[in-house]
């Protein structure tokens, strides 16, 4: 049991990783900087817990704060690329962010353990749940806790208007300029937005692995973030979590034991190609999208909610 | 002198940076998408001359180039129908993710046959050297330079010389125009694939020689490199590539001299340095549309 | 209400608008015409902040909004429509107008949560009658890329109406209308003016611009060669010769 706990935890952190990039495709913007938030959010929850010794929610919510504050930093610059560019400037940016990680070493003794980052062996030792002793599926619902906020959250700001704001500006930017919707605000919102959720994924990450380096948050990482949203399809949160649960279960329970366990990676990029080809407008696009809030919906003639 | 020496090792060395640079430039001038997937294509071409290299000893080592550059082309081509023959046009990020696709995949694969550990390469004379003024060059980094600056002009050749490099440049300047004429559209670009795929094996092969060794490590590190020069240089400009590359290697080269730690990390400040002060690149055009 | 003093706009080495002076009255319905390339649709642009003016002035009820980029003119009160129709088509109808409201108007009635955290609740008046004036009440949940072209044209105008502009800039509304559907249109726009709005018509379909506009300025070439009551212009000779060629026999 304890195995589909873990499993648990892994398709939830990575399902808010892929909600954080989900915000930010709906305005045009291919983001491969998720990963470098994603590690913000875990080194600081983590030093935070380990060497502050904060309560986990309070590193949570600092995580948050400080990766959006970051996001919304890079927002700006970002409003001066479109398209490729701006994949190739946030791949720098998330490279940058790693490479710094790479080299930060920060340690304070806590108790007689000397704890903290340590450049490129990583920072160990983010012991919070184990110390509590909370069990893997104590761990496990306090991840989902927060998935389902967030999809909460996402799900109902795509009904609202602002999420139609959203998709317009990612469909037509002049377009969108031209009905009075102010492209920085919208833009930038959504990168700091995207950055603080990607925070609150980093921080869940780095508790229940317990040790976390560079390496975890490299290009790799970052293409997985906006795989996810793009498998899934950019039309519905729920594509992100059927992508996420598709691949991290399909790949990790299934194939693995027919196959044998180091093949992941390397099934998920031709899981990616072959959904590409076959549904490029992601597993769930928007005519299905528009079906299944059809079965949601009240009767036709009735005024809709 | 020893940062001279270095920059002079980072320009002999750059070319290599600059051939993927071209692969990545070149697809993106003729089909408007990005290969994201071209630096992981390149090394495994490397990786397959590999094999047969380590399986048939008595390989000569051009020829042992040879297969790298022509595995990388069938490898591009390959490329080319899983992520651009089949995906409508009207989905940009479904070629960039399907790009992506390959690209982990094409690592993954790189890392079981290397067994996550840096395998030996055939070098070109790595021992000589040339004493020059005060300055000790080494011999094999010259090849490198000789053979990929010849692998450039041999491209330049053939996109400025040759029908097919008319219509390669036909179909990247009005796809429907080029089909009106009667260019094939698909093996026009088919072959842009096939023609970026061999210059990266090349290159595969000349940074694995200049090392003596092929790390799995490179294939992410190349597309980010890879993708910084093309940027530098100007998304769609191949001299932009060619400049952009041999200034990236010798600020690598000329960094290392200082902290080897903070190489990567100034290579990055470069790029924002860049991107902040002229987003075109050297050589490009910012495009107002999409 | 709308003043242009000296507009120009060059493009490298071609000049696109050519010192444009051009008055219009607030109520008025102006036609603003020409061949093609005379500039019509880079003065609607430059008016919006969609091109940066290379000289000259623009003025809107006394702000000067020469450099105003287009979502702040559209805050003061200038709605456009586009030429070739710029839906927002993976979003319904009813979306394509809900994210019009952007005014200043809108912004005092709603404030802040209102306008971002409100649903469709409060919206929904004000939706529902620009549904009902474009006839699109039946397809409000329909995405916006699966109308009919006319639907879709109806829409255009509709969003630009829903954005509650005083001033209203039309980009050759009419293209690829059949003659009872410009008729149609015709009426939409007195009914317009009726309502208090002013409207530059950018048009080449004669039909419309002759029987609904008061005034009309004829550009060629970036410059305004002719101004005058429809009647004027049809008499003129410039216009004949700008549209025509010399020795024409019309």
């Amino acid at each position: 049991m304890d195995y589909i706990y873990g499993l648990a935890q892994t398709i939830g952190v990575h399902t808010i990783l892929g909600l954080s990039a989900y915000i930010v495709l709906q305005t045009g913007q291919v983001t491969m900087a998720q990963a470098a938030f994603y590690a913000i959010g875990a080194y600081i929850a983590a030093m935070a817990t380990t060497l502050w010794g904060l309560d986990i929610v309070v590193a949570i919510v600092a995580a948050a704060a400080v990766s959006g504050a970051v996001a919304a930093l890079a927002g700006f610059p970002a409003l001066r690329f479109k398209g490729l560019l701006l994949v190739v400037a946030t791949m720098a940016l998330s490279e940058a962010i790693r490479e710094f990680f790479f080299n930060f070493d920060y340690q304070i003794a806590v108790g007689d353990l000397k704890v903290g980052p340590a450049g490129a062996e990583g920072f160990r030792q983010i012991r919070y749940f184990y110390e509590r002793g909370w069990t893997t599926l104590q761990v496990a619902g306090f991840i989902w806790i927060f998935v389902a906020g967030i999809m909460l959250f996402l799900w109902w700001l795509d009904r609202s208007r602002l999420g139609a704001v959203l998709r317009a500006v990612g469909e037509d930017e002049l377009a969108a300029q031209s009905v009075g919707i102010n492209l920085t605000a919208v833009k930038v919102s959504a990168f700091a937005l995207g950055g603080a959720i990607a925070g609150i994924g980093g921080a869940l990450y780095g508790h229940y692995t317990t040790h976390i380096e560079h390496g975890a948050f490299n290009v790799i990482t970052a293409t997985f973030a906006i795989a996810y949203p793009i498998l899934g399809g950019l039309s519905s949160v729920f594509g992100t979590l059927i992508a996420v649960i598709f691949i991290q279960g399909l790949l990790i329970q299934g194939l693995p034991m027919l196959i044998g366990g180091e093949l992941r990676n390397l099934l998920f990029g031709l899981l990616i190609l072959l959904a590409m080809n076959i549904r490029p407008r992601g597993l769930i696009d928007e005519r299905v999208a528009r079906m299944l809030t059809g079965l949601f919906r009240a009767k036709p003639g009735s005024p809709h909610a | 002198m020893v940062l001279i020496q270095a920059i002079i090792d980072g320009i002999l060395v750059g070319t290599t940076y600059a051939l993927i640079g071209i692969g990545f430039t070149l697809i993106f001038g003729v089909m408007h998408k990005l290969n994201l997937a071209f630096a992981a294509a390149s090394i495994a071409g490397a990786f397959i001359s590999l094999m047969a290299w380590q399986s048939l000893k008595w390989l000569p080592v051009p020829v042992v180039f040879l297969i790298a550059a022509i595995g990388a082309g069938a490898l591009g081509y390959f490329i080319y129908l899983t992520c651009f023959r089949f995906i409508p046009l009207k989905s940009p990020l479904a070629t960039l993710m399907a790009t992506v696709g390959m690209l982990i995949f094409l690592d993954e694969v790189i890392t079981h046959i290397s067994d996550g550990k840096a395998q030996d390469y055939p070098g070109m004379l790595p021992t000589a050297r040339w004493a020059f003024g005060g300055l000790d060059i080494r011999v094999d980094y010259v090849l490198v330079f000789v053979i990929s600056m010849a692998a450039m002009l041999v491209l330049l050749a053939v996109l400025y010389r040759t029908r097919l490099g008319i219509a390669t440049r036909a179909v990247a300047q009005q796809p429907v125009a080029a089909q009106l004429c009667g260019i094939s559209l698909d093996r026009t670009n088919a072959a842009t694939f096939v023609m970026s795929g061999m210059l990266g094996g090349l290159a595969g092969a000349m940074i694995g020689s200049s090392a003596e060794l092929l790390s799995n490590l490179l294939p992410l590190q190349l597309t980010v490199k890879g993708l910084i020069v093309t940027v530098i240089g100007g998304l769609g400009s191949i001299p932009g590539a060619i400049v952009a590359g041999l200034l990236v290697g010798a600020f690598e080269k000329g960094i290392e001299t200082w902290s080897v730690l903070a190489r990567d990390l100034c290579v990055m400040l470069l790029i924002f340095v860049f991107l902040v002060a002229k987003p075109a690149g050297i050589f490009g055009k910012l495009n107002v549309r999409d | 209400m709308l003043e242009l003093r000296g507009l120009s706009k060059h493009f490298g080495g071609v000049r696109a608008v050519d010192g444009l002076d051009l008055t219009v009255r607030e109520g008025e319905i102006v036609g603003l015409i020409g061949p093609n390339g005379s500039g019509k649709s880079t003065t609607v642009n430059l008016i919006c902040g969609v091109f940066p003016v290379t000289s000259g002035a623009i003025a809107f009820r006394q702000h000067d909004i020469t450099t105003a980029p287009p979502h702040r003119c559209l805050a003061l009160g200038i709605a456009r429509t586009f030429q070739n129709i710029r839906l927002f088509n993976e979003l319904s109808v009813w979306q394509n107008l809900w994210v019009a409201q952007n005014s200043a108007k809108h912004r005092k009635e709603r404030g802040f949560l209102g306008r971002w955290v409100g649903g469709r609740g409060q919206a929904r008046r004000s939706v529902e009658r620009y549904l009902e004036f474009s006839a699109l009440a039946a397809k409000r949940d329909e995405m916006a890329g699966n109308l009919s072209f006319g639907e879709q044209r109806r829409l255009e105008l509709a969003r630009a109406l829903a954005a509650e502009p005083e001033l209203l800039l039309l980009d050759e509304p009419a293209a690829g209308m059949n003659h009872e559907e410009v008729g149609q249109l015709a009426d939409r726009i007195r009914a317009l003016k009726a309502d208090g709005k002013t409207v530059v018509l950018v048009e080449h379909v004669m039909e419309l611009v002759m029987g609904v506009t008061e005034r009309i300025a004829v550009l060629n070439f970036g410059r305004k060669i002719a101004e005058g009551t429809p009647a004027e212009i049809q008499a003129n000779p410039a216009v004949r010769e700008a549209y025509l060629g010399t020795g024409a026999k019309v």
